[in-house]
């Protein structure tokens, strides 16, 4: 529970956040959170100019981008003032050091994404510091160590040089491609765990390994290296990880630029962020739990607002596979929740009427909608449902089975009645034998 | 006490007895007192606690809303149909009350008369047991009856001001009904009998120990019966009891169709029915001659045991009558419970009594009460084998349930007054001293020495009395009076103190947590939580569902990873253990540890086993010889987190079991974080750790986070061992 209301909190804070963000800047408004980023690369391996492109992209979608090489004013790399977070995103290049500094460690990621910061981060076989290193670790994401290369002996030319179609990927939410582009990529792979949270986005060719050129054993084989990994954590905050620098270069930013751009708008919260507008139960008559508790057997209907966020304003968001739960421990019900009506914000999904279960308890009234790619929408409300009342069961005569008894019972008062007045009054003719008795 | 004849002597006698019953009630209630005195006026114990919060609601939502009450806040998520499960005869008395003195001006405070409620109800059982020995001997056995059991510490034991507990009215009532039977039995009068069934009606509204007086009544006919004392007074007072009071008890909707398909009922319809058949038998003998009478009583007996017998077996086996319930099995074997039915074993007033508790709950009576059992037998008048076979019953009963002891005392004080009357009678008659000259036989020799004797036997038995009422008020001040909610202890320089770790630990969660946080702590506790902290509990003192206590005991004895996803699959947000081993306080979880255990391996037997929280010796240790999964489980977690912190940070010595607890035994507590902890580390709270935003299992989370603070790195980077992708 404490899972939930957490991402509940998180959702709202990210909403207030938003709102903010609205009325100070319009224009602004791309993501559903600030657009302060951070981005720290190490000038020994990047060269800024060589990804104009990426960055000319984000800078005409109104990022504040503040670069940071890790080559001067190290301590300059901070990601909190205090308790204070300080960026809003945060786009990692490769880092040659194994060290950057005391304001930039795993934890500090740990800490930075905990609180909802979305970090992109890019790596290459020769720029993959320590701290990012342990933080794609604890996300169960495995980038081949230092000097490993992806490798496909089946690409023409360079074997380093891998090329894949950007209509494999493999979360149509994260990405669907337009047309169908041949991306370059050169770099490293990594080993997933089966982690949930995990979003693979692309994985790297069937017939492609990951492997130190001097030698050692394999670091990935075939599908099960992976080149493109997203992730979202339980409080929306989303990574991305990418294994190649130059995939992000002007030089393939033809091939690449559209799958770039629109991993930037997943990862920075731009696309694929739904929320819940509420939630409403009732009686199907219309009167509320708190007028009208329920209690066993009850009908009532249930319905939630879903909005979706188009880069500028808050649209109604479709699915077909939203459900809703009433579980106590186990569900009793798992219902479908049908598009019923639509406001210019939200589509309003209904359960349509139901009768509640005939047992009373406490119940979860819960919809959990928790896609990958998508942001989680947890709504959950917690109310008990009572047993009948003592008159609120049907009187006995409306029992048709119990009218033999009733019948019987009227007899034998009828009957008892009629022996008392019998009784009485022939009392006085009735002789009492009193001496009969002989023993 | 002869009736006197003279108006003057009336008068007389009528003013002392007020005078007398006077003093009674007030000694009664004053000994009743002390814990008010001693601690304050505060509700005592554990069930106490939900009839004060029952009767809280009944005052502020009236009777409708209380009788159709479902309880949302108690075993979560189940609920509980707490209207429908409660015996509300103390609850709407009380409310009663209230309403009463809000009517005549005077508006007290509910929990000042639940508080109060006992004290006032014990000078009625004075008055009711007076009647009830009246009946049995005379007035003056009734006068003594009343003045002991007024004072009696069995039944103190249960009636302290604060012990705001069924019991406290139901032996007011089980006096009161019982005295209008012997009336109702003894005149055969149909208004005593429709007073002792409406009497039996309060009383199963109040107690589930109705069923004593369900049993002992036809008990008592049926001897008579047997002893072929059978009249139409018997006959009038019997099925008029027994026609209103059924009906009427099964207006308790907790009783409900009990009393025609329970078999612990069964007895008295079983002597409704065999009276209806005496009754004819002695019908047609008084009409026939004695030879047909015996051919035809003799069929007809045969016929109808045989008939009867064997249709409550088909009855009991097609299901229509319920089988007896573990806790009447538990009655007559008293290892039953301890096999079968370890939830009701585990209750600490369900063990057999000690032989010192009879002596210790009511002094000199205990013996006087074979005495007085004894001259009954001498006697043996209808309304004495009432007496007898109340005696042997209750004797049986006390002895195999410590509770037990309550419903004896009053039949012990009844026996006790006919002794010591019937002493009195003959050895405080000191007439033969004024009747000079009358008597020419007997000399001054023989009348110096009856003076004599009888002053020395009354001096004796006063003597006793005196003692008897010391021991009682002593008892009562030092052993009964306890709240258990607030401790009594001593500083180190002797003086007083309160350990109020109960109440502070309560406050805290009431102040400091979310109104619907759900506290997951053992069932003892859960009607205090539920009480004094307001907040939802996973199981109480109801204990009506053993499958969800067995939860929380499988929750105790599993490894923290286990046990935080039992809880989380119960949306429990705290853990509350009680831990003594600091200050000394014997009663807390890790004692009752292995109760946990043997409930849910019950349920469980494949993944909880008793045998695993031994070491291989077969000891129940905490100290280094633990064995493993003691370690691991939750409750040895919970218990000693931190706790060699107040040691040395290595070792800590635990007073309860003598033991040294190590710091290395107990580990990291990575699923549950502390939150707060009592003065004397008696009520620990945990609260359960939000999952881990990433995914991570929390041990992961606690280990990453270590190695963090440790500084320690990988040099290097080994490839990570993985399933394949699916």
């Amino acid at each position: 529970m404490a899972q939930i209301s957490f991402a509940h909190s998180c959702l709202l804070y990210a909403s207030a956040v938003f709102l903010l963000c609205f009325q100070i800047a319009e224009v602004a408004a791309l993501s559903v959170h600030g657009l302060k980023t951070l981005v720290v690369y190490d000038k020994r391996v990047t060269d800024l100019e060589d990804y104009s492109k990426f960055f000319n992209d984000l800078n005409k979608r109104s990022y504040e981008l503040q670069f940071s090489s890790v080559n001067e004013n190290v301590s300059d790399i901070q990601l909190f003032r205090g308790e204070e977070r300080l960026f809003d995103n945060l786009i990692v290049f490769p880092v040659k050091s194994r060290q950057v500094s005391k304001g930039f460690t795993a934890a500090t990621l740990l800490k930075f994404f905990e609180e909802g910061g979305d970090i992109l981060t890019v790596t290459s076989p020769y720029g993959l510091t320590e701290s990012v290193r342990t933080f794609l670790n604890q996300l169960g994401i495995f980038p081949s160590p230092r000097n490993h290369e992806l490798r496909d002996y089946f690409e023409e030319g360079n074997t380093t040089s891998i090329h894949f179609s950007s209509s494999g990927t493999l979360n149509p939410t994260v990405f669907s491609p337009m047309k169908s582009a041949n991306l370059s990529y050169e770099g490293s792979a990594a080993l997933l765990d089966n982690r949930d949270l995990l979003i693979p986005i692309f994985s790297a060719p069937r017939t492609s390994f990951t492997k130190d050129p001097k030698g050692g054993d394999d670091w990935t084989v075939g599908l099960q290296g992976y080149t493109v990994v997203g992730f979202q954590n339980l409080h929306n905050a989303r990574v991305s990880w990418v294994g190649s620098d130059k995939f992000f270069g002007n030089s393939h930013y033809n091939d690449n630029g559209e799958f770039v751009q629109e991993l930037a708008k997943w990862t920075f919260r731009e696309k694929a962020v739904i929320k819940s507008t509420g939630f409403k139960h009732k009686h199907i008559d219309g009167t509320s739990y708190d007028e009208l508790p329920y209690k066993v057997k009850d009908s009532i209907t249930y319905e939630i607002g879903f909005s979706e966020w188009n880069g500028k304003t808050w649209i109604p968001f479709n699915a077909s596979d939203i459900q809703f739960e009433l579980k106590m421990i186990d569900p009793y019900y798992r219902l479908k929740l049908l598009p019923v009506r639509k406001s210019e914000e939200a589509q309003y999904y209904s359960t349509g009427n139901f009768m509640l279960p005939d047992h009373h308890g406490v119940f979860t009234f819960l919809t959990e909608y928790q896609r990958s790619g998508l942001s989680f929408v947890t709504e959950k409300d917690v109310k008990s449902i009572r047993h009948l009342a003592n008159d609120e069961y049907p009187r006995s005569w409306d029992i048709t089975n119990s009218w033999v008894y009733l019948t019987s019972i009227c007899s034998v008062i009828m009957a008892w009645i009629l022996f008392v007045i019998l009784y009485i009054s022939s009392s006085s003719a009735m002789n009492v034998p009193a001496e009969k008795k002989i023993n | 006490m002869p009736e006197a004849k003279s108006y003057n002597l009336q008068w007389l006698q009528i003013l002392l007895k007020t005078a007398i019953f006077l003093a009674i009630t007030g000694a009664a209630v004053s000994s009743r007192l002390f814990s008010v005195i001693r601690f304050e006026s505060i509700i005592h114990e554990f069930d106490p606690w939900f009839n004060f919060r029952a009767t809280k609601y009944l005052v502020s939502n009236g009777f409708y809303k209380f009788l159709n009450y479902f309880d949302d806040r108690t075993w979560y998520p189940l609920g509980r149909v707490t209207g429908g499960t409660l015996y509300p005869g103390l609850m709407t008395t009380s409310a009663a009350i209230w309403h009463a003195l809000r009517h005549i001006g005077l508006p007290i405070d509910i929990r000042n008369i639940c508080v109060l409620f006992a004290p006032a109800f014990s000078g009625i059982t004075a008055w009711a047991t007076y009647h009830f020995t009246c009946e049995i001997k005379d007035s003056s056995a009734g006068l003594l009856a009343a003045a002991f059991i007024a004072i009696a510490p069995g039944y103190i034991s249960r009636s302290v001001a604060g012990s705001y507990d069924n019991e406290a009215i139901a032996i007011t009532l089980l006096m009161v009904t019982f005295m209008f039977w012997i009336k109702a039995m003894k005149t055969g009068s149909i208004m005593h009998s429709t007073f002792a069934a409406l009497f039996y009606f309060y009383m199963v509204s109040a107690w589930g120990g109705y069923v004593f007086i369900t049993n002992l009544i036809p008990l008592h006919v049926f001897i008579l019966l047997l002893m072929g004392r059978y009249s139409t007074k018997l006959y009038s007072a019997y099925t008029t009891w027994y026609a209103i009071g059924t009906i009427a008890s099964m207006q308790i909707p907790f009783v409900g169709f009990l009393p025609i398909r329970s078999n612990d009922h069964m007895a008295a319809l079983g002597v409704f029915g065999l009276i209806q058949i005496v009754a004819l038998g002695s019908f047609v003998k008084s009409q026939v001659s004695w030879e047909k009478f015996k051919t035809v009583m003799v069929l007809s007996l045969l016929l109808l045991i045989a008939v009867g017998v064997s249709g409550l077996f088909v009855l009991t086996y097609f299901g229509y009558i319920a089988p007896w319930t573990g806790r009447f099995y538990s009655l007559w074997d008293t290892n039953y419970a301890k096999i079968h039915i370890p939830i009701i074993a585990s209750v600490s007033e369900h063990q057999p009594t000690a032989w010192p508790s009879f002596f210790f709950d009511t002094q000199f009576l205990i013996w006087l009460f074979p005495a007085g059992v004894f001259l009954l037998f001498l006697e043996l008048k209808d309304e004495h084998v009432f007496v007898i076979a109340y005696s042997v019953l209750c004797s049986y009963f006390a002895g195999v349930m410590v509770r037990l002891m309550l419903t004896l005392t009053p039949i012990i004080c009844v026996c006790a007054a006919v002794t010591v009357s019937k002493l009195f009678d003959e050895y405080l008659d000191f007439s033969f001293l004024c009747k000079k000259g009358s008597s020419e036989g007997v000399s001054l020799r023989d009348r110096t020495l009856t003076f004599i004797t009888r002053v020395t036997v009354c001096g004796s038995m006063l003597f006793y009395l005196y003692l008897f009422v010391y021991h009682c008020t002593w008892v009562t001040s030092n052993a009964y009076s306890s709240p258990s909610v607030v401790l009594p202890s001593r500083n180190p320089d002797g003086s007083p103190a309160l350990i109020d770790d109960f109440r502070e630990a309560y406050y805290w969660l009431r102040m400091n947590t979310a109104e619907d946080a759900k506290v997951a702590a053992w069932w003892d506790y859960g009607y205090q939580i539920g009480g004094m902290a307001d907040r939802t509990t996973l199981v109480d003192n109801n204990t009506w569902n053993n499958t969800h206590i067995a939860i929380v005991g499988k929750a105790m004895s599993s490894p923290q990873d286990k046990a935080y996803e039992i809880l989380k699959a119960h949306d429990v947000d705290y853990v509350l253990v009680i831990y003594g081993g600091l200050i000394g306080f014997s009663g807390d979880d890790l004692n009752k540890f292995l109760w946990m255990v043997r409930i849910s391996e019950g349920i469980w037997p494949e993944e909880i086993k008793e045998r695993d929280y031994f070491t291989p010796n077969g000891e129940y240790r905490m100290d280094a010889a633990a064995s493993q999964t003691m370690k691991d489980s939750l409750m040895y977690k919970l218990s000693y987190y931190r706790f060699p912190s107040l040691f040395n940070g290595v070792e800590g010595v635990d007073r309860i079991r003598n033991q040294r607890i190590r710091q290395e035994d107990i580990g990291e507590l990575d699923y549950f974080e502390e939150v707060f902890t009592s003065e004397n580390w008696i009520v620990r709270l945990y609260k359960l750790k939000n999952p881990d935003h990433l995914g991570r299992d929390l041990r992961a989370v606690g280990d990453f986070d270590r190695n963090t603070v440790k500084g320690l790195k990988k040099r290097s980077v080994k490839k990570p061992n993985l399933d394949p992708r699916v």
